[in-house]
């Protein structure tokens, strides 16, 4: 038997550890290996540093956990949701930020436009933007006491600025209440969200563009230009006055400069004349009679030289004018 | 062998029978849910709403499941003329969550037929309350004041404008917008509901009346700007005239000084020449005689003198006079 073997061809397909009956031990093996692999996945999260995880065991929260390797109950008995808690996270209203390259860049359109336009307490019309920056402060709050928490912050968001513009001037939020409009449009917010025990904490909300309607923004310019015009003019009226003035002061001041200078002039020569007079006068007083003649004839000295004409006349029969010729115009009527 | 085959094929079968039974017997409720229970269309005992691993009846009773949080309904923009006649639009949004999924389940079946009666109960008691508030009462709450400051700063130039700041708020959009939850929320109860919040998101005035108001805002600033421009010509007219005051005043002083400078230097002149002069006037008048002829007679005078004056007298007579 054995050497009529050895002969054959061997033509039998080589199963050299198939056993049937071995399925029945080796399949169970197999099946084990998988569910403790699979049991071994799915016993173990981890959370990122800025995320807290929410567990919960046949939906019901068990435990909340902080960063690192936790492990849980396998095959979707425990399941863990991780949810970023300190991230600070942002809505954008009336705006949206498109790009954020070198600089960012913004879009608006319609409707934005409508998410921004609203009433004003004097019953004009503004266009408010705003942010809101939130964090998730309590995550299983945040997962299970409202459906659409972003929609629910937005909704209410808007529906709190509006109601705080609305009961504000105008003129105000676009100028000096910026502050206290955002200071009380958070306040506001997060009583609500508290009172939908939502699990967010507003941390700020900040005005960003506020400005008039854009078809009314021509004529604020025009106001603005207005007020510029005005300090313009009076800028000019206060430069002409100062231009004007000082000269004016000191022309004054040289006009009594002259009185003045006249007024030691006359006093002077009056002084000097006087006392003049007052010598000769002392001196005539010793010896009148030589004083007068001598200052008489010294007159006559100097004065008759220089004159053009001395006609000597004797007696009195005889008129001299009908010897002169009066044509020729130098004659002077006595003084 | 044979038994080893059998027991490892029954036990398969034991498993797979308690995983189908388990599986029906067994349910989960998340956090955010809350379950009943039906039996062939009946529901069976109170609603459940702890999270958590449940118990039912394998293959008879089924498990309809409902959303246990805070829900969002959102309104159509309405147009709704206010009591002044303006027409605005209004946007409101809700939130509401199933309160009692019993009645949930057999009035409105589910969150789509709620969705749609709220749109009718919700519009209708907005509609109501808007259409019959002035609209301040919208806009404004009701610690609406306005001071001389705020009148100052909106820079009102109407008189009308002034009327509009100063309407009071009786109410306001505070209390308006609670007696609409007030009144919507005495309804909802009857299909399982609770409305926990309502609030006016948006109000805007309607296309036709925005353009109204934005050519009155135009008209407004331009009277500002009109008030700017007319103010600067002002103040400068005034300052110019201030100008030409001062300079009046300026140089008129200045002429009366020097006035009184010279009128006291005249008049000391005068004084020092009486002083001096009055000593002996007929020499004075002699003295400035002889200085008038020096200073006044020169070689365009012609004099014509007797031989009998005073100079040609020796030309006469050269005796000395007779003692």
């Amino acid at each position: 038997m054995t050497q009529f073997d050895r002969n054959r061809p061997n033509v039998q397909i080589n199963f050299p550890d198939f056993d049937p009956r071995k399925l029945f031990t080796t399949v169970p093996v197999v099946l084990l290996v998988i569910l403790v692999a699979a049991g071994l996945y799915t016993s173990y999260y981890t959370v990122q540093p800025e995320e807290e995880a929410v567990v919960k065991r046949f939906g019901a929260v068990v435990a909340i956990r902080g960063p690192g390797l936790h492990f849980k109950l396998p095959f979707g008995i425990d399941k863990a949701y991780n949810i970023p808690t300190a991230r600070v996270l942002k809505q954008e209203f009336g705006f949206r930020t498109a790009g954020t390259g070198n600089r960012t860049s913004y879009r608006k359109d319609a409707a934005l436009l409508e998410e921004s336009l609203m009433l004003t307490g004097d019953l004009k019309v503004i266009d408010v933007e705003w942010v809101v920056q939130y964090r998730i402060s309590n995550p299983s709050s945040y997962l299970h006491n409202v459906r659409e928490p972003s929609k629910t912050l937005r909704d209410i968001s808007e529906a709190v600025m509006r109601r705080i513009v609305g009961n504000s001037l105008g003129s105000d939020v676009l100028t000096e209440k910026r502050v206290e409009v955002a200071m009380n449009a958070r306040q506001e917010l997060q009583e609500i969200l508290d009172s939908f025990d939502i699990g967010i904490q507003v941390s700020t909300i900040e005005l960003q563009d506020v400005t008039p309607p854009e078809k009314v923004k021509p004529a604020f310019n025009e106001v603005n230009q207005a007020e510029q015009e005005r300090e313009r003019l009076i800028n000019e009226a206060e430069k002409r006055r100062n231009q004007v003035i000082p000269r004016a002061e000191g022309q004054a001041k040289q006009i009594i400069a002259q009185a003045e200078g006249y007024s030691a002039e006359r006093v002077n020569s009056a002084r000097g004349e006087t006392a003049r007079f007052t010598a000769i006068l002392s001196e005539y007083e010793k010896v009148p009679e030589v004083t007068r003649q001598r200052l008489y004839l010294e007159m006559v000295d100097k004065v008759l030289p220089n004159l053009g004409r001395v006609y000597i006349m004797e007696g009195e029969g005889m008129s001299p004018l009908p010897l002169l010729n009066l044509s020729e115009g130098n004659l002077q009527p006595a003084k | 062998m044979k038994n080893s085959l059998n027991f490892s094929l029954g036990f398969l079968v034991l498993i797979v029978l308690v995983v189908v039974v388990g599986a029906s017997t067994l349910f989960q409720v998340d956090e955010a849910e809350q379950a009943i229970i039906v039996q062939f269309g009946a529901p069976v005992g109170e609603p459940i709403t702890d999270a958590g691993l449940h118990l039912k009846l394998p293959f008879v009773q089924e498990v309809r499941r409902f959303d246990k949080r805070l829900l969002s309904w959102d309104g159509d923009p309405n147009q709704i003329p206010t009591r002044g006649e303006q027409f605005i639009s209004v946007d409101t949004t809700a939130r509401w969550r199933i309160a009692d999924p019993l009645v949930f389940l057999q009035r409105v079946q589910n969150e789509r037929g709620a969705t749609l009666r709220l749109n009718d109960i919700l519009d209708s008691v907005v509609r109501d309350k808007i259409s019959s508030s002035d609209l301040v009462e919208i806009v404004r709450s009701k610690d609406w004041e306005i001071s001389e400051d705020d009148l100052e700063r909106a820079q009102v130039a109407a008189e009308e404008e002034e009327e509009i700041l100063l309407q009071e708020v009786v109410s306001g959009r505070g209390e308006l917008v609670d007696t609409i939850l007030e009144t919507a929320g005495a309804v909802v109860p009857d299909f399982g509901i609770e409305l926990v919040d309502i609030r006016i998101k948006r109000i805007d005035y309607v296309k036709e009346v925005q353009e109204r108001v934005f050519e009155r805002m135009i008209a407004e600033r331009q009277r500002i700007a009109e008030q700017f421009r007319s103010e600067g010509e002002g103040r400068a007219a005034e300052i110019d005239g201030e100008t030409e005051m001062q300079l009046a005043r300026i140089t008129s002083e200045a002429r009366r000084e020097a006035e009184v400078i010279r009128g006291n230097a005249d008049a000391e002149v005068t004084r020092i020449y009486n002083e001096s002069f009055g000593a002996d006037p007929e020499f004075y008048a002699f003295f400035r005689t002889l200085e008038s002829y020096s200073s006044s007679l020169d070689e365009s005078s012609t004099l014509i003198l007797g031989v009998d004056s005073d100079y040609f007298r020796y030309l006469k007579d050269i005796a000395p006079p007779a003692k």
